[in-house]
């Protein structure tokens, strides 16, 4: 295999170990070495993909067992070159950020060396050929997701974020498992290229095509963070604001996306891209109208991400496979600047998160008000911005697609335009305005050049160029001259739309601060409110199914039967010997022990047993 | 000889080694060569294997007026058990290095061994019986003495439960000789009995108290929590799959035709065992418990395999019993170490461990990990290949067997959290946890091998397939 391949898939996880090991012996060295690490990945990415013409395939077997081998494959095509850039170039500005961030943290060596295993993961997961290879990344992702999500582990709320993280994500987990096992039966084959083929997937009946093409998707769901899976997204902000643009930028929750771009003719042959579009149309819509009231940065910026994931499965949804991946890249982007950017607040004001007690911030944190003013713009979808491109096109594939046309494309449109609503709100709230914490404000210290503003202005600046070669950037990923779906009243609306909002919001959260006051002391504005607040209350019901029905109704029943029903029985039969045995000896004595009874039992078994012996 | 003396010389050494070490602390010493002996012995019989079929090591004892001759002979099944079990002894002597009461507990335990080489290398029905209940003794004692508070009413249920199993086992056993006139085990041809559908039920229940099946398995978890931790490790690690071999060797590989014909009542059984299990261990807040029902919870998952009767599905199955015991086995030493520092079972009583005990907690974790199935651990292999194999056999139905993998994920993670994970509790902040390096050694030799199992299993196949390749050929199965 290819040198090159071979030490990026390799370097993560020795780099992981290594990186532990050192980083005990020395705290400080844990940094350079997963530094070093994230830049060589990058290089190594970047530089398959300088070289790369055609897919690069290699084939392993993993093993045998019985007659059956089960394969191990790489496969490096379009696809998989943009998530590995995506992964290991926001990987390493995500690093070299933290050399800050975390500069507080006692346990550097933990930290490093999980980052560098997230990051392998995902390289694993998306160089895979097999769905094996991929579930086997799928599922480092989640192990990698859990620890660092409770990386406070000594605190509850971390804890407890984890454990959601891990459930909810392995809930989706076992349908892919499933389909895993159906594809097997069915096709003989787990190789992705090939179930794109027509002729294996046209081999099976529709039916199961399409239970099988839902399963995969329901995984795509936990991973993603869509309806009705989405809530340990924001239960996910608990761990570091480095880790959350980890996970909600370079790699994780991006695997679910594109997992179904990756089966994308599978899903066209099994007829499931409308459940791919609706699912995505209803999370856009819940992700973006729960983001406009959150009171926490982090929060607001995780709906945010929902908000967008389902854009992106939208594209998928209405047939447009590179609009979909198009808007993945470019929101990985921003997304991981804006979280970056509330990660550099975060700091600079001494882990305040609550977006109320911020304010006039523009003052002292200058260049990062700057930069993710751009991130905001760019979630925004303002021209010329990268986001606008994307944003526009899926869209339009909306609207385009006589699927999706109507209802779905409408609560997409709505979740699309909302972007500017909470984007704006946050940067307003942080950076605009008056101060509304004087204390808090005259602590806030102004942040690295170099360790923070960097990264950020990498970002920033890879957002804007990024518009610029848009069309590049879609031919590339869709590996064709590509026509865009085009809607020409769309800008034009958009434009409009997002003037409108943003000079609501500069209204609302700047000039007229009062009168915002009065319309959320509304009852009716107050329970909206609180349904947004809560993300339309979905964590409490599946909370509340997980707890009552599967934990305090199923299970608890099952431990009374164990006790009294099958211990029971034994129980029972020992103590009815026992008082056979007592009414045989017609002996008194208060206390006769357990054992004679059971001895008694022994031996009518054994006179059974004889009696048994000699009839046969 | 030497094959006599694998099994012989334990048992004899057993009774000099508690008069000799009684005063001195070198019982574990001569334990631990005796094990490593016998894993060489064990590695050196692998090697002189034959491709198919039995190598006859020796016969004694010949009567000519009864069937009674200790024949020792082993394939290729029978080596895996004795290389599996000789690995995890010298892993629980490890782990049991600061025992109490050390020249009795050591000379169980090699008692034990010589008993437990017996029943995998007998193939005479009449020996493979008396090992099969020697193995008994050691336990009842090991459990009885060496546990916790309700150690006689658990070690009793133990006794008696297996006791009653074997009755039906040794009942079955008569019938064949009856019926063919051999307890040579090697000989039976399924043909020849006349009524082979009451000696498989016979055989079958016999075999699923021991492994254990719903709903004959309510011995194990009191036993388990009764047991020290060590011998936990024997129980889930040895005994159990010691109904597994005997199920897999006689219920399925003697008589196939009535195992065709009844495949469904071990899979329901195992099916069964998996997700009761599983909600048992859900609801249970007594770590060790948690750990025993996850055990049963693995091993429904072998039956199932078994149930399916492929050349797949039963080198998943073996590769599921090996990597069960190593999973599994971690996670009792650490419930039991645990315990024995803060001194309550309770989940309620911990947390925080993992501040306190940093590494041992980390090991704990992956072990846990491997038990819910993630890749790169034996777990998920042995999830894997079973899920495809029965899934061929019995149809996509069974993609349900992955509601087991939901609930140990579940069961898993909810107990990390309230053990290992969180704040400390007040129990926790004043316990002093320090594990002597020997023990902490084991833990991570078991940590290793779930590992590099789980990302390189061919080795492990490479051995197991050949087990069933023979009977293949054969057109057994």
């Amino acid at each position: 295999m290819n040198t090159q391949i071979t030490a990026l898939l390799l370097l993560p996880f020795i780099g992981a170990i290594v990186t532990f090991v050192v980083g005990k012996y020395k705290k400080s060295l844990a940094f350079w070495f997963a530094e070093i690490i994230g830049i060589t990945l990058f290089v190594l990415s970047f530089s398959i993909f300088m070289s790369w013409h055609e897919p690069l395939n290699f084939d392993f077997q993993w093993f045998t067992f019985g007659a059956t081998t089960l394969p191990f494959g790489i496969y490096i095509d379009h696809l998989s070159l943009v998530m590995l850039l995506i992964a290991t170039g926001l990987g390493a500005l995500d690093i070299h950020f933290s050399h800050d961030y975390m500069a507080e943290e006692k346990d550097q060596a933990r930290y490093y060396s999980k980052i560098l295993f997230f990051i392998g993961g995902m390289i694993l997961l998306v160089s895979a050929k097999e769905l094996t290879g991929l579930f086997v990344g799928w599922e480092f992702m989640g192990l990698a997701s859990y620890l660092l999500i409770s990386f406070w582990h000594q605190n509850s709320a971390p804890a407890d974020a984890g454990v959601a993280a891990f459930l909810y994500t392995k809930f989706g987990d076992i349908f892919l498992f499933a389909a895993i096992g159906l594809l097997i039966y069915y096709t003989g084959t787990l190789d992705m290229v090939k179930l794109n083929q027509p002729e294996i997937n046209g081999s099976i009946s529709t039916n199961i095509i399409y239970v099988i093409a839902v399963f995969i998707f329901i995984a795509a769901i936990g991973k993603s963070g869509q309806f009705p899976l989405f809530p340990w997204l924001m239960r996910a902000m608990e761990g570091p604001t480095t880790v959350s643009a980890l996970i909600h930028g370079a790699t994780m929750v991006n695997s679910g996306i594109y997992i179904v771009a990756r089966l994308f003719d599978f899903y066209v042959a099994a007829n499931a891209l409308i459940v791919v579009a609706s699912i995505a149309a209803l999370s856009a819509f819940i992700g973006a109208t729960s983001a406009l009231v959150q009171d926490e940065m982090k929060k607001v910026l995780a709906y945010s991400t929902m908000s967008h994931l389902s854009l992106a499965f939208m594209g998928l949804g209405a047939s447009s496979l590179a609009v979909g991946m198009t808007h993945l890249v470019n929101h990985a982007i921003f997304k991981a600047l804006l979280f970056l950017s509330v990660g550099a607040v975060i700091m600079s004001t001494h882990h305040t998160k609550d977006v109320w007690k911020l304010g006039g911030l523009s003052h002292k944190l200058t260049l990062v008000a700057l930069f993710m003013g751009m991130g905001i713009l760019s979630l925004s979808g303002v021209p010329p911005f990268s986001g606008y491109f994307s944003k526009d096109a899926v869209l339009a594939s909306a609207l385009l697609n006589p699927q999706t046309h109507g209802f779905l494309s409408t609560l997409t449109i709505i979740a699309g335009v909302l972007s500017i609503a909470y984007g704006g709100r946050l940067w307003t709230l942080i950076f605009g305005g008056r101060v509304r914490d004087r204390e808090i404000y005259e602590k806030a210290t102004t942040p690295s050049l170099f360790w923070i503003s960097l990264p950020l202005g990498i970002m920033a600046v890879s957002t804007l160029v990024l518009g610029f070669y848009h069309e590049k950037v879609i031919n590339f990923i869709a590996n064709q001259e590509y026509i865009e779906p085009h809607a020409d009243w769309l800008l034009l609306f958009m434009m409009s739309a997002i003037s409108l909002l943003a000079l609501l919001v500069y209204y609302f959260y700047r000039r007229r601060y009062s009168l915002r006051e009065k319309v959320s002391a509304q009852p009716f504005m107050k329970t909206i409110r609180q349904v947004l607040l809560n993300g339309y209350y979905i964590e409490v019901m599946i909370t509340w199914f997980a707890k009552n029905i599967m934990v305090y109704s199923v299970a608890k029943s099952i431990n009374w039967s164990e006790k009294h029903i099958i211990d029971g029985l034994v129980n029972g039969m020992v103590s009815l010997s026992h008082k056979i045995f007592i009414l045989f000896e017609k002996t008194q004595s208060p206390k006769v022990s357990n054992q004679s009874g059971t001895m008694l039992l022994g031996v009518v078994l054994i006179v059974m047993i004889i009696f048994i012996g000699s009839v046969l | 000889m030497s094959s006599l003396l694998l099994i012989f010389s334990p048992i004899v050494l057993s009774l000099f080694v508690y008069f000799i070490t009684r005063n001195s602390g070198y019982a574990k010493y001569i334990a631990l060569a005796l094990f490593g002996w016998m894993l060489f012995e064990s590695i050196t019989l692998y090697m002189q294997l034959p491709q198919t079929g039995y190598m006859l090591l020796g016969e004694f004892l010949d009567v000519k007026a009864f069937d009674f001759k200790l024949v020792l002979q082993v394939d290729r099944l029978s080596v895996i058990m004795l290389l599996l079990t000789s690995v995890l002894l010298i892993l629980v002597t490890l782990s049991s290095w600061s025992m109490k009461n050390q020249a009795a507990y050591f000379a169980l335990l090699i008692f034990f061994s010589g008993a437990i080489f017996g029943v995998f290398m007998s193939t005479n029905f009449l020996w493979f019986f008396i090992f099969w209940e020697l193995t008994l003794i050691p336990m009842y004692f090991l459990v009885g003495v060496w546990g916790a508070e309700g150690r006689v009413y658990a070690a009793i249920k133990f006794f008696l439960y297996t006791h009653v199993a074997s009755m039906f086992i040794l009942l079955a056993f008569f019938l064949i000789y009856k019926q063919s006139g051999t307890f040579d085990m090697t000989m039976i041809k399924e043909a020849v009995l006349v009524t082979p559908t009451l000696i498989w039920w016979l055989l079958f229940i016999g075999f699923a108290v021991k492994m254990p099946l719903f709903p004959f398995h309510t011995w194990l978890p009191d036993a388990h929590v009764q047991a020290p931790a060590p011998v936990s490790v024997l129980l889930a690690g040895v005994l159990l799959k010691m109904g597994a071999y005997a199920m897999i060797r006689m219920v399925i590989l003697m008589l196939p035709l009535e195992a065709q014909k009844y495949a469904w009542v071990i899979l329901i059984l195992g099916l069964l065992s998996l997700l009761y299990a599983g909600f048992m261990a859900l609801y249970e807040t007594h770590v060790k418990k948690m750990v025993a029902y996850s055990s049963i919870s693995h091993m429904g998952l072998v039956a199932i395999a078994i149930s399916a009767m492929s050349f797949e599905s039963l080198s998943a199955g073996v590769y599921e019993m090996i990597g069960h015991a190593f999973i599994i086995s971690p996670l009792f030493l650490i419930a039991g170490f645990f315990h024995h520092k803060t001194g309550s079972w309770q989940m309620g009583d911990m947390g925080g461990i993992m501040q306190k005990s940093p590494y041992v907690s980390a090991i704990f974790v992956l072990a846990g990990l491997g038990a819910l199935g993630l890749p790169a651990t034996m777990g998920f292999i042995g999830e894997l290949t079973i899920l495809i194999s029965s899934i061929e056999r019995f149809g996509t139905w069974l993609i349900i067997i992955l509601l087991g993998s939901m609930l140990s994920a579940a069961y898993l993670i909810w107990t990390f959290r309230r053990v290992i994970y969180g704040e400390m509790s007040e129990l926790v902040m004043k316990t002093e946890f320090s594990m002597s390096k020997v023990e902490f050694l084991s833990l991570m030799i078991f940590a290793i091998l779930i590992v590099l199992f789980g990302i390189y299993p061919q080795p492990l196949f490479d051995m197991i397939n050949q087990v069933f390749s023979g009977y293949v050929i054969g057109g057994a199965l």
